[in-house]
């Protein structure tokens, strides 16, 4: 049961050194993005008398070059590979080995992200001293809640990878849903500066914990009670979740049953 | 019709250094890694022949090919197509040729084949009486009634090549060049393009120069080869005087009562009943037949002999 | 001229022939439109939401902030709709597609403009359009056609970048990596006053990568904001011309770079 999995977390490694100059790339892409937005955000602070939302520009610009790189390492690969194979019709090979095809998958992006991370250790430091991000207070709460935030990640794009099986085609669809993630996960601004319905609705999707959550822990925004809900909240987001991909999964098993016989 | 006289290209490429830091190093670095695919060819073909361009993979043909339609510039050397130089008048020449590439179709894959071969008279500008014409001729030639409605890639590959052999010849070019364009079919479709090719070339005087591994092909059709390696001419000349010329000798096949089987090469000018006597006396045969050279086994020698 | 004529009525036909093609992916389609209007549409929601709480950037107010948005997204859209098929020249390289481009009696470039045409961006140019025609201050007549010639020019700065380094696949480099980042930057740079940025950063993103240029510069000429630049008035004033000169000289790169083409090399 183990072996084959790390099989699998070895070869979404080795995808992500393939494509390493593209990596490579988009990681001074990152940079790119967190300069820009210390640059505006610096700009919009300027003149201001008071903090807006009892943010400091530090923790603001911190929050930020913090949330771009979380999302940088969790954007899913996986919906792209599915998509591939079942295009081609490799996903045949997926089904027929003796590990469940959810669990390759997951195992895939695993490697993936580890790998992703190693590339990125580089840009760290810049990213980091770009963002002048210092120490954070809540060490354990930032940790548990990326993390939890990283399972919920791989479980959405779990679930595309199995609309994929219906829908035979989930490359604009994953687009899409990397669109709508960052933005609602506060990549580029704080949640707790959408206004109104918007502030309401990005509130309830849980995209945020892939960026806002996190975050906002670190450079102590949410603290004490806070973080303890928010990881109570996304064990609950897991638990929904594992629910929804498993009847979905029962339904896509049974269709692509159909079609190889 | 075509002169090419010592033709030359050399590849010339960044060297790609591995690790880590390679493509960055690969961009910094001017090294370069050179590699010789024809070198120093030399033939003349003239109108209505139809030519083997024959060699092992890896030999240069394509690179040749690619010169001559004039996608790729040569690194020395002369070549004139029709009296223009392909890579100089590239449009110009493209009017003049038809290429069929075996492995890959000029066809809109989403696209009913009709559509594909309007856009191609289209795009050569065949004005629309001649097309009509034009078309009429290939339906009847490559008996494409049956699925001139159907999307190309429903087609089966013996119809797909048909359809890209009718694109090639829908404008009447004077040459025709076919890069392994029976690679994969079955031996009905083999045959329909080789009387194809054949019927081009009688009706239209079309000079044809043919690449392929299967000299089935070009027993069939040609009656002149050029055979290179290593981006070098080998041979150039008839089959028949290629066959003389190289014959290997013929053998004896033997049988042996224990379902062995030994093959012994037969001298020239030894008379055969006194190898067979002599056969016969050393093993109890039980079955014998006589080899004559064929031109795969001249070509194969040729290779071999190329190598040393 | 017939020339150009001729290359004309064929990439009306085959780009006809592509988009039949295309019609045959109807869901993809769809989504495709509504991904480039999340995209663009996910952009200018940041502008939207930051300035509910903040009233300028860099001097720049809300309106104001949309007009250059409008101006460089319909831009961008001039741009990518024609020249879509470019970001796959890569794979048209390596797969020897880019032989077959070579073996017709039309222009390579027109040729391969015409394998698609980038539907998904009519997104982009819906979306660049509403901004422009929502957040357009009070223009007269000649001001209006200067920014039509700079939205034109500006869709050329960024056609003539990308071609420049699309070229370099001709010589089997990797270029989507280096060609994604540099769009990137137009995107992200180029919807934002230029001042905001520093120096440094700013210089850069108008002289090496010409970003300013697209929509920044003519934008400040027609916001009566050319004192902020840090070129001298009449260049902004040429904008929209510097596109046409940066395509010429983009293509004059393309051509050559075509000549030394090496096919797959077999």
């Amino acid at each position: 049961m183990i072996r084959p999995l790390a099989g699998m977390a070895r070869v979404g490694m080795r995808f992500q050194f393939a494509y390493r100059s593209d990596v490579i790339m988009s990681v001074v892409a990152l940079v790119a993005q967190v300069f820009l937005l210390r640059m505006v955000w610096t700009s919009l602070y300027s003149g201001r008398e008071s903090d807006p939302r009892g943010l400091t520009l530090e923790a603001l610009l911190a929050y930020l070059s913090l949330a771009n790189l979380q999302a940088f390492v969790t954007t899913p690969i996986i919906p792209m590979i599915a998509h591939f194979r079942i295009r081609t019709g490799t996903v045949f090979f997926d089904l027929s080995r003796p590990t469940g095809y959810l669990p390759q998958m997951a195992a895939f992006q695993a490697g993936h992200t580890a790998g992703g991370l190693l590339m990125l250790a580089p840009a760290i430091p810049v990213v980091l001293l770009v963002g002048t991000i210092t120490p954070t207070e809540h060490p354990i709460g930032y940790a548990a809640t990326l993390a939890l935030g990283y399972v919920i990640s791989v479980m959405m794009s779990l679930l595309i990878c199995v609309i994929g099986f219906w829908t035979l085609e989930t490359g604009a669809i994953s687009l899409l849903y990397r669109l709508v993630s960052h933005f609602f996960a506060g990549t580029m601004v704080p949640l707790s500066f959408f206004p109104g319905a918007l502030g309401v609705l990005a509130d309830a999707l849980p995209f945020k914990y892939m960026g806002y959550v996190p975050a906002a822990v670190y450079v102590g925004q949410l603290s004490g009670g806070q973080i303890g809900r928010a990881v109570a909240v996304e064990i609950g987001w897991i638990a929904a979740l594992a629910g929804v991909l498993w009847a979905i999964w029962r339904r896509a098993h049974h269709k692509v049953v159909i079609q190889g016989g | 019709m075509i002169r090419v006289e010592s033709l030359t290209k050399v590849f010339r490429r960044p060297h790609t250094f591995s690790g880590p830091l390679g493509p960055l190093r690969t961009l910094l670095t001017r090294r370069y890694d050179e590699r010789t695919a024809v070198d120093g060819v030399s033939f003349e073909i003239s109108a209505g022949e139809i030519v083997g361009y024959l060699g092992p993979n890896g030999a240069g043909k394509s690179t040749t090919v690619k010169m001559l339609t004039g996608i790729l510039t040569p690194t020395s050397g002369l070549i004139e197509v029709d009296g223009r130089v392909p890579w100089r008048d590239r449009e110009a020449n493209a009017r003049a040729v038809g290429v069929v590439f075996g492995q890959r179709s000029q066809l809109w894959w989403d696209l009913p084949l009709i559509d594909s071969l309007r856009l191609v008279g289209d795009l050569y500008d065949v004005p629309a009486a001649r097309f009509a014409g034009s078309l009429r001729r290939m339906c009847d030639l490559l008996g494409l009634d049956d699925f001139l409605q159907t999307p190309v890639r429903q087609l089966s590959l013996g119809q797909r090549m048909r359809g890209d052999l009718a694109a090639a010849m829908l404008y009447d070019p004077p040459i025709l060049y076919l890069d392994e364009p029976t690679v994969g079919l079955d031996v009905m479709a083999k045959q329909a393009v080789r009387e194809f090719i054949a019927e081009t070339n009688r009706l239209g005087r079309t000079t044809v120069v043919l690449t392929t591994h299967d000299l089935a092909d070009v027993e069939a059709l040609c009656e002149r080869i050029i055979l290179i390696d290593k981006g070098r001419v080998l041979y150039d000349g008839g089959i028949d005087d290629l066959v003389t010329a190289y014959a290997p000798p013929r053998r004896l096949v033997v049988e042996l009562a224990d379902d062995e089987t030994r093959t012994f090469e037969i001298a020239a000018g030894r008379p055969i009943p006194e190898l067979i006597a002599q056969v016969a006396a050393e093993h109890p045969i039980r079955d014998l037949s006589i080899r004559e050279p064929d031109l795969e086994g001249v070509i194969t020698r040729i290779y071999a002999e190329s190598e040393r | 001229m017939a020339e150009v004529v001729r290359a004309l009525r064929l990439y009306w036909r085959l780009q006809r022939a592509a988009m039949r093609g295309a019609l045959q992916y109807r869901l993809n389609l769809v989504i495709g439109i509504a991904a480039g209007v999340a995209y663009q549409g996910s952009g200018f929601a940041f502008v939207w939401v930051v300035m509910h709480t903040f009233p300028a950037v860099g001097g720049w107010s809300l309106r104001e902030i949309a007009f250059l948005y409008g101006m460089r997204l319909t831009a961008h859209a001039l741009y990518v709709l024609p020249f879509s098929s470019l970001i796959g020249l890569d794979w048209l390289v390596r797969e020897g597609e880019l032989d077959r481009v070579l073996l017709r009696p039309l222009n390579p470039l027109v040729q391969i403009m015409a394998k698609r045409l980038g539907v998904g961006q009519l997104g982009d140019l819906l979306a660049g359009l509403v901004l422009l025609v929502v957040a357009l201050p009070p223009l007269g007549p000649a001001s209006i056609l200067f920014c039509l010639a700079a939205v034109v020019g500006g869709a050329l700065v960024e056609a003539a970048v990308s071609l420049a380094l699309a070229s370099l696949a001709l010589r089997t480099w990797n270029t989507l990596g280096v060609r994604a980042f540099a769009d990137d930057l137009f995107s992200k740079f180029g919807s934002y006053p230029m001042s905001v940025f520093g120096g440094a950063a700013q210089w850069a993103l108008t002289f090496v990568l010409p970003v300013a240029f697209v929509a920044y510069v003519p934008a400040s000429v027609l916001l009566d904001r050319t004192g902020e630049l840090n070129v001298p008035a009449p260049v902004a004033y040429g904008s929209p011309l510097l596109g046409v000169a940066l395509f010429a000289l983009a293509y004059r790169i393309w051509s050559r770079q075509l000549r030394h083409y090496q096919s797959t090399g077999t």
